[in-house]
């Protein structure tokens, strides 16, 4: 069994992480599209996406039957699931995979609900270590306003009103999320993790995550020769 | 106070749980059902209120497990991930609250079976340890011990052999029995390993129902009157263990029913005899 930074593949994985709002995955898309184009085989893979855990998550989550502790496995599984039958494989075969939230995702909510932070570290410690992680650093009242309007109101879960942290939900995602990027900020150095100031115009962050993947890509596979 | 075997899951209070955690351990066709079935009339006579509850059975996953299995479609850390949710689920809202009751919960396998079974499929031990390290110290685990010449019949004559407990995930090209025996022998191998370090009461499964009821009915009979956790019927594994063990308190033994053909089997009691004299 392989832990975190042991495995080596020819492929290549880069990561975005952030709260809801920081703009991670519409440069995720950008990155994607600018990839597809440079000739790469490029894979995208979402969060909680595995079709075989996916129902039960979506069940336990409706019920709101999911304790920190179910919460935290039941992603695990789903992560585990896309590890072993799509992430791997992928590499293995010289793709860059491009992921919408990975393990630190995890590590940030189950810790705020008040999960071990060594027992989920050594429970997601099968993944494969990022080639890059891009943390999109946002102010949390600038996240708000990007949210407000764009879409229907919070979830129970995402605005982390299991915890009990206000009746109100949208005052539940306020905190939820502060306690969020605490523990976001504490990773940036424990994983070195890549900053981008998520204020900054979405051309100049695009750029300056262009820069570090063409950086990391010179043993990548091109399916074909660039135009 | 209970205690876990590491860390604590958010919001469990583990004061005031003083019902008794009673796991009843062992390989697929053992047995295990048929003497939680004639268990929990005999516990309920006493005057005991009983919970059953077993692998794959959570409201959240169990489900979800089963269907996942039809499939064979489940890679090895994400079925280990998906029996340790299943067990949180049933660990929060099923065993916690029947013992902050007082009931006596009696688990058809615990957290054992499903990490033998994932060791044999290449999952870290140090990580399956961490990863179920949340659930309760049991006040008792009775693991039905058996060789595989005396499980194979049982199996064969009852319900056949299924493809995940004879492990054709691991062996393809085999067939049935081959690959039956094979896994179930290493498996057994695994469970010994698991009887040293989580100081399993061995109980000898290849004797007939009754004679196992018997040893499980006074194991239990003992755990309920409050004597502390012992070695009832000795404990399997490592020959420093078990001369330790016996040097502490010598553990109290049936008479030595008649060892089973395999060489594990025939091994193990006669340590324990040596031990017990």
């Amino acid at each position: 069994m392989k832990r975190y930074g042991e495995h080596r593949f020819p492929g290549k994985l880069f990561v975005v992480e952030g709260i809801d709002g920081s703009g991670k995955s519409t440069q995720l898309m950008l990155l994607h599209q600018w990839l597809k184009a440079e000739g790469y085989g490029v894979v995208f893979s979402e969060w909680n996406s595995s079709p075989l855990v996916r129902d039960i998550t979506k069940r336990g989550k409706r019920k709101h039957m999911l304790t920190a502790a179910t919460f935290s496995l039941i992603h695990a599984t789903d992560f585990a699931d896309r590890m072993e039958r799509n992430i791997i494989p992928l590499l293995k075969a010289g793709a860059v995979v491009l992921c919408d939230r990975y393990i630190f995702t995890a590590f940030a909510r189950d810790v705020v609900r008040g999960m071990d932070p060594k027992w989920v570290r050594e429970l997601y410690s099968f993944a494969v270590k990022p080639t890059v992680t891009f943390y999109f650093r946002v102010p949390l009242e600038v996240a708000m306003k990007r949210l407000i309007g764009g879409r229907n109101g919070f979830k129970f879960y995402e605005a982390g009103m299991d915890l009990g942290l206000s009746e109100d939900i949208d005052e539940s995602f306020r905190v939820f999320q502060g306690h969020i990027i605490e523990e976001y900020e504490k990773m940036v150095p424990e994983f070195e993790i890549s900053v981008v100031d998520a204020t900054l115009p979405i051309e100049v962050e695009q750029a300056q995550m262009r820069q570090l993947v063409k950086s990391k890509l010179a043993q990548a596979k091109r399916l074909r020769v660039a135009p | 106070m209970r205690e876990t075997y590491g860390v604590v899951l958010p919001g469990m209070n583990l004061e005031d749980l003083s019902g008794k955690l009673i796991v009843i351990e062992g390989t697929d066709g053992v047995g295990r059902s048929t003497q939680i079935d004639l268990l929990k009339p005999w516990l309920e006579q006493q005057g005991r209120a009983v919970v059953d509850t077993g692998l794959t059975r959570s409201a959240l996953a169990g489900k979800g497990i089963k269907q996942a299995k039809e499939g064979h479609t489940l890679g090895p850390l994400t079925l280990s991930l998906f029996y340790t949710a299943d067990f949180a689920d049933r660990l929060e809202r099923e065993i916690v609250p029947a013992l902050r009751a007082g009931f006596v919960v009696l688990t058809d396998r615990y957290i054992y079976s499903p990490m033998a079974r994932a060791m044999l499929r290449s999952i870290d031990v140090g990580w399956l340890r961490n990863a179920y390290s949340f659930a309760l110290k049991p006040d008792a685990v009775f693991y039905l011990r058996i060789g595989v010449d005396d499980l194979i019949p049982r199996v064969v004559f009852s319900r056949g052999f299924d493809y995940w407990e004879s492990g054709m995930d691991l062996h393809p090209s085999e067939d049935m029995y081959d690959s039956f025996r094979k896994y179930q022998t290493a498996l057994l191998a695994r469970f010994d390993e698991l009887s040293a370090e989580y100081q399993f009461d061995v109980v000898d499964a290849s004797a007939d129902v009754d004679t196992i009821f018997r040893q499980l009915r006074d194991g239990i009979a003992r755990v309920l009157s409050g004597e502390p956790r012992e070695p009832l019927f000795g404990v399997a594994g490592s020959k420093e263990g078990s001369e330790e063990a016996a040097a502490k308190k010598p553990a109290e033994m049936p008479a030595s029913k008649g060892a089973g053909s395999e060489d594990g089997d025939s091994k193990k009691p006669q340590e324990r005899t040596a031990t017990q004299t």
